[in-house]
């Protein structure tokens, strides 16, 4: 029986992930996070004003930036799921569609993409008609579809800044996510479709009860550097006016006129986020390899 | 024995791997009950026959036939055939995510909608069966190779199934580990299973086949007992492959 090689997804656009041999890594971690708190912790004690007066300003930006990067990666991993089934999909058409989105959303920049679908589209979408109008138009149309098609068309003809940067998000690391689902899934060892389907289980449950389950654990690590990646990227959405962390503190120095403090406070705080973040997911990475002897 | 129904019925298959023809017009019939031993060189055709079988290949011609269904046939449900055939991999294939319990029990309970409980009774019973019970809470990383393939004869008994279907089930496993893995199968002749075994181990053969099947080059060259393969293959390249491997 040939080995089964262990098969790692290499995603150089997020954090480093340290791993438990990695000691230089390791280290560097620890320094960075120490060095990060260090400062914000030196800096509000020394100057309070403004360096507290920022700390105390951010927080709300913090959580729309969870919220904008939650979202997005809940639309990405739905996305890159069908995207990823798509792209080993045995049939021609289907897999055309899946390996051209890709290629698409690949070759086009992110804010590119955010403005495109913010201010490109959001211009069509404004000149959809008057939710009034539509209701009039269709008097004759059942009662639940009418109420449904003028919820669409206002919620698009006044589309939230939010709205924009989730779909823009979500849409753009779809592909990415694509690509990593299907790595994952080519990874598990072709054995194992032929085990589930001998036993009587049709393609959807083979993939969702036999492959999915292990490929997860080839996918989380890519994915938890996505998601750290997407984080990072966040900050694009506060073009946007959505008022992400990086958008208050444009805000607060606007006001006050203190860039320096309050961009330096802004860069220390993400700084600590993905810090914290890709420990979680490599801790995560190993609670997955629960079932794998070493 | 010609007046039961055969079980499986294959009938000049076809199956070409690009201009190779793997299987090259293959007929064979299996009665209930029988157990037959499918020998011969590697690249024969004899694991793509087996495999044809629960259709994991596709043969570009012919008929196979389950328990009078068409494995081809547009009104019969694939996947409902494949639970009537217990499949054992060479590689054991068992579900690494799961418990050695959860690989038996899986598959009942999703498809014949046993109850869970009953379902586990069953399951415990194989494992005791196989000898292996106490290991039915480990992940089978945890298990030797052949233990690995005691569980996965386990998870295809399972289901219930009417015919088993063995590839190659010692070939992956060291020396010392064999022996217990065949003991396993015989008690499962024993039993009155029916069993169809590509495996060069010609003591199991010996023991168990009721027919030993030569396969070359994609046909089948010469069928009998195992007796007329020790003593007297007809055919020379019969001949020369008992000659190899004994």
């Amino acid at each position: 029986m040939p080995d089964k090689q262990e098969v790692r997804i290499d995603v150089s656009d997020g954090a480093a992930i340290p791993r438990k041999r990695d000691i230089g890594l390791f280290s560097a971690w620890w320094i960075s996070l120490i060095g990060a708190l260090g400062c914000i912790a030196y800096l509000c004690l020394a100057k309070p004003e403004p360096y507290l007066d920022i700390l105390k300003f951010l927080p709300d930006g913090i959580l729309v930036t969870f919220e904008v990067t939650i979202l997005s990666i809940l639309l990405a991993l739905f996305l890159g799921l069908i995207t990823g089934l798509g792209r080993i999909s045995k049939n021609r058409t289907i897999n055309l569609i899946a390996s051209t989105y890709v290629e698409v959303v690949r070759g086009i920049p992110l804010l590119v993409q955010l403005f495109y679908i913010y201010f490109a589209l959001g211009q069509v979408f404004s000149n959809l008609p008057n939710p009034a109008d539509v209701a009039e138009s269709m008097a004759a149309w059942p009662g639940i579809i009418v109420y449904v098609v003028v919820g669409v068309v206002g919620f698009l003809k006044d589309m939230p800044p939010l709205v924009a940067a989730v779909t823009a998000m979500g849409v753009c690391y779809g592909a990415y996510m694509g690509e990593v689902f299907r790595a994952g899934i080519e990874s598990i060892d072709k054995g194992q479709t032929e085990a589930a389907r001998s036993l009587g289980f049709n393609r959807r449950q083979t993939m969702f009860l036999v492959i999915l389950p292990q490929a997860w654990r080839t996918i989380l690590p890519p994915v938890g550097n996505e998601f750290i990646a997407l984080l990072k990227d966040s900050s694009l959405v506060s073009i946007l006016a959505v008022a992400d962390l990086l958008r208050r503190g444009r805000e607060f120095a606007s006001v006050t006129f203190s860039y320096f403090e309050a961009y330096t406070m802004v860069a220390l705080i993400y700084l600590v986020i993905t810090l914290i973040l890709s420990k979680g997911v490599s801790a995560m990475e190993t609670r997955l390899n629960y079932y794998v002897r070493d | 024995m010609s007046a039961t129904k055969p079980i499986v019925h294959v009938s000049n298959v076809f199956k070409y791997f690009g201009q190779l023809a793997a299987l090259n017009n293959v007929s064979l019939d299996i009665y209930p009950g029988e157990k037959v031993v499918i020998i011969g060189p590697s690249g024969s055709g004899k694991s793509t026959l087996l495999r044809s079988i629960n259709r994991l290949e596709e043969v570009d011609r012919g008929q196979i036939v389950v328990d009078g269904m068409d494995l081809y046939a547009k009104e019969n449900d694939i996947n409902a055939i494949r639970m009537e055939l217990g499949m054992v991999f060479q590689s054991f294939n068992l579900f690494p995510h799961k418990t050695v319990m959860q690989n038996l029990t899986m598959a009942p309970i999703r498809l014949k909608k046993i109850p869970r409980p009953q379902a586990e009774d069953n399951a415990r019973r194989l494992l005791k069966k196989v000898g292996i019970l106490e290991k039915a809470g480990v992940y089978p990383t945890m298990l030797s190779g052949g233990q690995q393939q005691r569980v996965a004869i386990a998870r295809a008994l399972a289901m219930n199934p009417r015919v088993m279907l063995f590839d190659e089930p010692t070939s992956a496993l060291d020396p010392e580990m064999i022996g217990e893995v065949l003991d396993v199968m015989v008690t499962l002749a024993r039993e009155g299973m029916t069993m169809i075994c590509v495996t060069h181990e010609m003591g199991f053969a010996r023991e168990v086949a009721d027919r030993v099947v030569f396969m070359d080059q994609g046909q089948i060259l010469e069928v009998g007992t195992p007796e007329h393969f020790f003593e007297a293959p007809e055919h020379p390249r019969a001949k020369k492959f008992m000659e190899q491997i004994l």
